[in-house]
């Protein structure tokens, strides 16, 4: 996490485009509305409980670890998600799909390329409402994760107050205050940034996305099969983001390895089978080459 | 990095026999019980990013993590007001591997307490100095092999054949998060007693022995072999681009080019050939990943559209079927025009 960055012209522009694009489908969407029957309804109920996971991906209350490295994830989100809707199984799907794209996500500096929670939490539910498979799926949390960039530069920012708040504790040598002001006012701070946003979110949004995707079915079909194709293609670059860290030395061949193993094996990839020749591959390699040009050189590129 | 006269590595928790004092000597000492190393591991481990921001980044959580430490150590208001400033300030590392850097602290602050000539610069230059390869190792381990490893396994056992709905078994995500966290919870609890153990000096050496490395190479090869298994499950270039050859006596006989030319050649060309181009992109040319999503959607978007609408659906898209997933059970006849029934 060594890295600070601007989050550069694209983001910007990216957060922008996918704002204006939900908007106009929320002001758009009742106008299109057809009688449709809907896959998934979302109440209050389920829309606040995927507004509270999300709001938990972001917290420190599962050990932290179970946060960031657990419900943050869109395939543990997902999984969430469809137990809420009622489908955990294509509630899992659709996470995972998802969180295909951001098999290579790493938060360096306080700078994230989108928010994959978002994407898991938000994105699956709206899938899950409009009836979307898995591929089709990845595009609609794409869209939806550059949205959660504006929630995590604005918690960034503010969250600075409460550090002066510490300090000021510091100043009276108040132990119990300073730990308080790490915890107690930037999460309820959160709890409102980012659980009231989701809620709405689902709540408002699933509907919005029924509709749409009815209308689309019917008068431009090819939208939905662009989804489809993108769904085939964006997956690539979860893996290209991935590979920045460990495509490189010596290791290079294995990549080639695993892809043409599958190959071999057709349609019916074993990954658990892979990982276990990766691993007796890995133990043959570092006995026999040792740990030659595959330093730790952290988050570059 | 300051000069430091003090190993904080050396004799850490034992008891009140050894006098390391030697100057100031004010009333008796303090030692902490494994049980305070252990409440600031878990302040940290919970809270490291509660309060995450722009201008102190992990600094306040630094700060919670070092509470019961303060409280234990440090009696005078002097002390504590000078304790918690110092450990208000900029911070920030990769929280798991990284608190290897708050053991070494808690031990040279135990030390400090007990009179040991250790000033704030001192802290301070292990902070800061150790906080930046931490960082970069310990994204490469947790964020960068481990979590895309169990991922991989977790998305690989959830989604089932991509294609298929309602095929997949949730229980991969389930194995997912158990293993993640079982993992990270166990990496970081031993990172942070290692650097308390060892001290500051032991840090650097462990650093410097070649164990990460040979563990990241390890992680490397189980990384690479992942990634192209799932590069072969989920990336899909649909380039199923039809012509129809006549074969004599209204006969038409179907070539597709993706699967009787490319995939003829070199099998399974074009998945792997965009996974290496996008790698590439990214990686060696700086392209922006958001610019390089804009231009896959508009591809795939561009590739759907209906340009010849005299032609079934499904076939009507740009180039016949360019890009079109393959229709039909066994993937052939995209767009072979319709025999004249």
């Amino acid at each position: 996490m060594t890295r600070m960055q601007d989050p550069g012209p694209a983001a910007k522009v990216a957060a922008l485009v996918s704002l204006g694009v939900l908007g106009a489908l929320v002001f758009a969407g009742p106008v299109l509305a057809q009688d449709g029957t809907p896959n998934v309804t979302a109440g209050l109920l389920e829309a606040s409980l995927v507004g509270l996971g999300y709001y938990l991906s972001n917290s420190p209350w599962l050990i932290g670890i179970g946060g960031f490295f657990g419900l943050y994830r869109p395939l543990v989100a997902g999984l969430l998600v469809g137990i809420i809707f009622g489908d955990p199984v294509k509630g899992a799907e659709i996470g995972a799909a998802i969180n295909l794209l951001y098999i290579g996500f790493i938060s360096a500096g306080g700078s994230i390329p989108a928010d994959p929670s978002v994407a898991g939490w938000v994105g699956t539910a709206l899938a899950l409402a409009g009836g979307l498979d898995a591929a089709a799926g990845i595009a609609l949390g794409v869209a939806v994760g550059l949205l959660g960039t504006i929630i995590f530069f604005t918690r960034m920012s503010v969250d600075a107050v409460f550090a002066h708040w510490a300090d000021a504790r510091a100043e009276q040598g108040d132990i119990s205050g300073v730990a308080r002001m790490n915890w107690l006012p930037p999460q309820i701070f959160l709890f409102i940034i980012s659980f009231f946003p989701a809620t709405v979110a689902v709540y408002a949004g699933a509907p919005v996305v029924q509709d749409w995707i009815t209308w689309l079915n019917t008068n431009a079909p090819w939208v939905l099969k662009g989804f489809e194709i993108a769904g085939g293609l964006l997956p690539a670059i979860g893996i290209a983001l991935n590979m920045r860290f460990i495509f490189r030395g010596t290791v290079i061949p294995y990549f080639f390895i695993g892809y043409y193993v599958s190959v071999l094996s057709g349609g019916g990839v074993n990954i658990v089978a892979i990982a276990i020749i990766g691993l007796a591959l890995a133990a043959l390699h570092v006995t026999f080459l040792g740990a030659r040009d595959m330093g730790p050189k952290g988050a570059e590129a | 990095m300051t000069e430091m006269t003090q190993d904080p590595g050396s004799g850490m928790g034992t008891g009140m026999g050894t006098d390391t004092g030697g100057g100031m000597g004010e009333g008796p000492k303090v030692s902490l019980t494994r049980g305070d190393v252990q409440r600031a591991f878990w302040l940290w481990t919970f809270f490291s990013h509660a309060n995450y921001n722009y201008e102190r980044l992990q600094g306040t959580a630094f700060a919670q993590a070092m509470a019961p430490i303060i409280r234990k150590l440090y009696k005078t208001p002097e002390d504590i007001k000078a304790a918690l400033k110092r450990h208000l300030v900029f911070f920030n590392t990769e929280p798991n591997v990284g608190g290897i850097i708050h053991g070494a602290v808690i031990a040279m602050e135990e030390q400090r307490a007990n009179g040991a000539d250790i000033d704030d610069d001192a802290i301070n230059s292990v902070k800061s100095g150790l906080m930046g390869p931490l960082a970069g190792i310990g994204d490469s381990i947790s964020q960068g092999t481990i979590t895309p490893i169990l991922l991989t396994l977790g998305i690989g056992i959830a989604a089932g054949d991509a294609t298929i709905s309602g095929d997949g078994n949730p229980l991969g995500a389930v194995i997912y998060f158990v293993l993640e966290v079982a993992i990270m919870v166990a990496l970081a609890y031993f990172f942070w007693m290692q650097g308390y153990d060892r001290g500051r000096v032991g840090v650097i050496e462990m650093l410097r022995s070649g164990t990460l490395d040979r563990f990241l190479t390890g992680a490397g090869v189980l990384g690479n072999m992942v990634m192209g298994a799932l590069t072969f499950q989920f990336v899909h270039v649909y380039l199923t681009w039809h012509f129809g050859i006549s074969a004599g006596g209204g006969n038409v006989t179907d070539f597709d080019l993706n699967r009787d030319l490319l995939n003829a050649m070199v099998p399974g060309l074009l998945p792997l050939g965009l996974v290496l181009l996008c790698w590439w992109l990214i990686a060696r040319r700086r392209m922006s990943p958001l610019w390089l999503l804009a231009i896959l959607v508009v591809v795939a978007m561009v590739g759907a559209y209906p340009i010849f609408t005299d032609q079934p659906f499904g076939c009507e898209s740009i180039l016949n079927a360019f890009f079109q997933p393959a229709y039909g059970a066994d993937g052939a006849l995209g767009c072979v025009p319709a025999p004249a029934t």
